[in-house]
């Protein structure tokens, strides 16, 4: 207590506005590195800038954002979920099956996909909350065995979607915007309206700050790290849902390695792994940022094992950057 | 704080008068007749650290303003001052970490020279942080040698370690078992090994931050042992505290500081408390703490009624009634089960026995059953259980209840805002904002918000642990304050803490906690300092 508290008075408006400044700078500079980005891939990527590739941008994007709010809530509570991959291919395979095969009808199929997501992810959940058991590993045996079960019930065989109005408004577009784009939108603007405007969104601050004063101070910390989880659970059978429908089938091998693109848009917007800190819209400028440098790759030739090397380089240069500005702006907070 | 035996102020040993370099000349009466506020003559033994002018000065605030200070070998000599008086930065100048911007810093008579930590290491200073800095998985001997392991043919001696070990523990006279992991051992021993271990290389200088704030009165005992029997060997010893009677048993020496500047350096016998805490707070008389008013009216149903709680295995058989308005004092050294029996009270720890609110008995303690009830609970441990380090103080003190910053399920940021201006206000709590990081706050301002937390969730059962612990003099007299204007206001209060003498201050009535049991019920005028520690110590 004599550390840090030193500074009275005089010092301190100048301290807290540098201190303002630093959290903000994280998103700014994330903004001038994407518009940057649009700069050079618009001047050395030919049809870059078109409308088509911009809305197939946002499409792909999507496959990412969804399930990145939801996790997004996950790391500021200092948890993780890294089951996003398997948990959307299997969730893909159970809208097919359903509605192809065991004649739930597409709506039927649709509620039982994300029913299903609530409840694995909120076992996983309760496994972390009532046990302890780290989300590390209840979200890595989720990983395994979602994944499994994904190729096991279609021995990694595509499952053909049956023709059907709500897949084709699903994967196709609603007055030209992709509708899976929509969709992201629209669940970007509750999460960014959860995380703060409600009493769940600041428990979950509260709880990835500090678990145990949350936890004496009377919130419900096991329902609050249960419903987390349910939540990135049902998020990624929309995910799953909607790659289904775009795609036409259900297929056990999709969106291999997604889970490691939306940690990456996470962190890159900011969000500490330790918990406690983050914001949704970091983490929409860390969705954006990924997309379209896994989008300019592609348009510039980059060979495609080679576009993993670079993006894995920006991805931890743009932590880096990250880490270095919240650094400095925590020591003008505390010194 | 209290004033014991009240003596007559030290005369200053015979220094030539000097006003013009003695502050604060008129607030302190007698400074004036020290030449040198930081140093007393003691010709008999070698300086071992000095500083002459040193000034620091941060972004806005001197810290530090032309300050000489001087400890000789063998001397313990306290170093008191409120938050933000510079005892942090004068240590931190002592050991290297910071260089001032004038003055300078000299170490057995050899300048610093902005030498950083190791030159001043090598030079013979030894320092213990506030917070322990050991490893808990690592044993108490493996703990003293990290990063300097004693070796043999290239690997790890690990008889040296242990023997090493037990020497240096049997060099403190204290008993503490080399192979034991130190996360397994009591606070006390924790510290002592911290203490061993700056004592390895050998230092001339030993500053000690604030060694005893997390430890009850008797384990401080063998801390404040093992400092006289280091300053025995020679070593200069400087030693921040807040707790006035350790210093009294420990320290020759008293360097009182504020607002940057050495206010007076005194022999410890002779001055009073009083004296002590005005020169800290630059004031004649410090804010005295409020003694309880009126009687507590015990006639109507009591707020809080227990009957042989339980809490296995730590505490048996505690009963008592809390009355609205009254503030009820839990003494007790650590470990006598205080924390166990508030736990307890607020449903964190299950318990057998009954507990009734208002003449209702609760048959489910959960969390939030004891919460709806109106029971609120500050932990003794701020740091790890009370806040919320990088949220608003606002925030902090919402969370127990958004919806009372909320409309239809919305939490309002300008609720929150407005509720904490109330809060900060009305708890005089000093931050740059409301919505500042509460970590940016001193101890006792979060411990101020910690409490406002239960406020804002109109809990009238508030159960404090340990709610001065490293905080301030004049944190901790408003903290007495605003225990005693909730209880006015009809709130009943359990006040745990392990500072005994701050019991009378507060409180209305004192049980007495030992070993699970309770031992003694005082009230009126039998609550002295005398009385509670006599309970709790003696068998």
């Amino acid at each position: 207590m004599t550390t840090t508290t030193a500074v009275p008075g005089a010092a301190a408006p100048a301290r807290r506005g540098l201190g303002r400044y630093g959290r903000r700078l994280n998103e700014i500079g994330l903004l001038a590195a994407i518009l940057l980005l649009y700069v050079v891939l618009g001047a050395s990527a030919s049809g870059f800038l078109s409308l088509d590739n911009q809305l197939g941008l946002l499409r792909n994007a999507a496959t990412i954002g969804i399930a990145a709010w939801g996790v997004t809530l996950v790391i500021v509570a200092g948890e993780i979920d890294i089951s996003i991959g398997p948990a959307v291919a299997f969730a893909s395979v159970l809208v097919a099956k359903g509605a192809a095969e065991w004649n739930l009808g597409v709506a039927g199929a649709i509620t039982l996909t994300l029913l299903l997501g609530v409840a694995w992810g909120a076992l996983a959940g309760w496994l972390r909350a009532r046990f302890n058991v780290p989300s590390f590993i209840t979200t890595l045996g989720l990983w395994s065995v979602l994944g499994g079960l994904a190729l096991y019930m279609t021995d990694a065989l595509p499952v053909p979607l049956p023709e059907s109005a709500v897949f084709d408004v699903l994967g196709g577009s609603v007055l030209g915007v992709p509708t899976s784009a929509l969709v992201m939108l629209v669940l970007f603007a509750v999460f960014a309206y959860v995380a703060r405007y409600t009493a769940y969104g600041r428990s979950v601050y509260a709880i990835g700050g500090n678990a145990a004063a949350a936890r004496l101070a009377g919130l419900n910390v096991t329902r609050v790290r249960v419903v987390l989880f349910a939540t990135t659970g049902l998020l990624a059978a929309v995910t799953g849902i909607l790659l289904a429908a775009r795609l036409g089938s259900g297929n056990g091998g999709a969106a291999a390695g997604l889970e490691f693109d939306v940690i990456a848009a996470v962190v890159i917007g900011g969000t500490a792994l330790a918990g406690g800190r983050g914001s949704l819209l970091g983490t929409f400028l860390g969705v954006v940022f990924i997309s379209v440098i896994a989008n300019g790759l592609v348009l510039l030739g980059v060979n495609p094992f080679f576009q993993d090397v670079v993006r894995g380089l920006i991805i931890v240069a743009a932590v880096l950057v990250n880490v270095l500005v919240n650094s400095r702006s925590a020591a003008n907070r505390l010194t | 704080m209290s004033s014991d035996t009240p003596s007559s102020p030290a005369p200053d040993p015979g220094t030539a008068p000097d006003p013009g370099t003695a502050p604060d000349a008129g607030t302190a009466p007698d400074a004036g007749a020290a030449a040198n506020p930081g140093t007393i003559p003691a010709p008999t033994s070698a300086v071992v650290a000095a500083t002459r002018g040193a000034t620091k000065t941060y972004p806005g605030v001197r810290a530090l303003d032309g300050v000489d200070f001087e400890v000789r070998a063998g001397e313990v000599r306290a170093l008191l001052g409120r938050n933000g008086a510079g005892k942090s930065t004068l240590i931190r100048m002592l050991c290297g970490v910071e260089t001032p911007d004038e003055g300078t810093v000299e170490i057995g008579g050899t300048p610093l020279a902005g030498g950083g930590v190791r030159r001043a290491a090598e030079l013979g200073v030894g320092t213990v942080h506030q917070e322990l800095s050991l490893v808990p998985q690592l044993s108490a001997a493996e703990n003293l040698c990290l990063g300097a392991w004693p070796t043999a043919g290239g690997r790890i001696d690990h008889a040296a370690v242990r023997a090493g070990a037990r020497e240096a523990f049997a060099e403190l006279g204290v008993d503490i078992d080399p192979d034991t992991p130190v996360g397994e051992l009591p606070l006390a021993q924790q510290q002592l090994v911290e203490i061993a271990r700056a004592l390895r290389s050998r230092p001339r200088l030993l500053i000690l931050d604030e060694p005893t704030s997390a430890l009850a009165a008797g384990e401080a005992e063998i801390v404040l042992s093992a400092v006289t029997r280091v300053a025995g060997r020679g070593v200069g010893v400087v030693y921040v505290s807040h707790r006035l009677d350790e210093i009294r048993r420990v320290a020759d020496t008293v360097t009182v500081m504020r607002d940057g500047a050495v206010v007076e350096t005194a022999p410890v016998r002779g001055a009073t408390t009083a004296r002590i805490v005005s020169l800290m707070l630059g004031r004649d008389e410090a804010e005295e703490a409020r003694r309880p008013a009126g009687a507590v009216d015990r006639s109507g149903t009591p707020l809080l009624s227990v009957r042989d709680l339980a809490v296995p295995p730590k505490v048996d058989a505690v009963s008592f009634d809390l009355y609205p308005g009254e503030v009820l004092g839990l003494a007790g050294l650590m470990g006598s089960g205080r924390t166990e029996v508030l736990r307890a009270l607020a449903g964190f720890a299950p318990s057998t026995g009954t507990v009734a609110v208002e003449g209702a008995p609760v048959a489910r303690r959960t969390p939030r059953a004891m919460k709806r009830l109106g029971v609120g609970i500050t932990p003794e441990d701020r740091k790890g259980e009370g806040v919320v380090p990088l949220l608003g103080v606002s925030e902090n003190m919402v969370l127990t209840w958004f919806g009372g910053a909320s409309t239809a399920a919305t939490v309002r940021p300008s609720r929150v805002a407005a509720i904490g201006r109330g809060l900060v206000e009305r708890l005089s709590i000093k931050t740059a904002r409301p919505d500042t990081p509460i970590v940016n706050l001193s101890g006792g301002n979060q411990q101020k918000a910690v409490i406002g937390r239960w406020l804002h969730a109109r809990s009238r059962i508030l159960l404090l642990d340990e709610p001065t612990r490293g905080v301030d003099v004049e944190a901790k007299a408003q903290i007495y304050r605003i225990v005693r204007e909730l209880a006015d206001q009809g709130a009943a209060v359990v006040f745990v803490s392990s500072e005994l003498e701050e019991l009378p201050l507060v409180c209305d009535r004192v049980l007495t906690l030992r070993a699970g049991r309770l031992e003694q019920e005082l009230t009126g005028d039998d609550i002295t300092l005398d009385n509670i520690m006599t309970a709790a110590m003696a068998a």
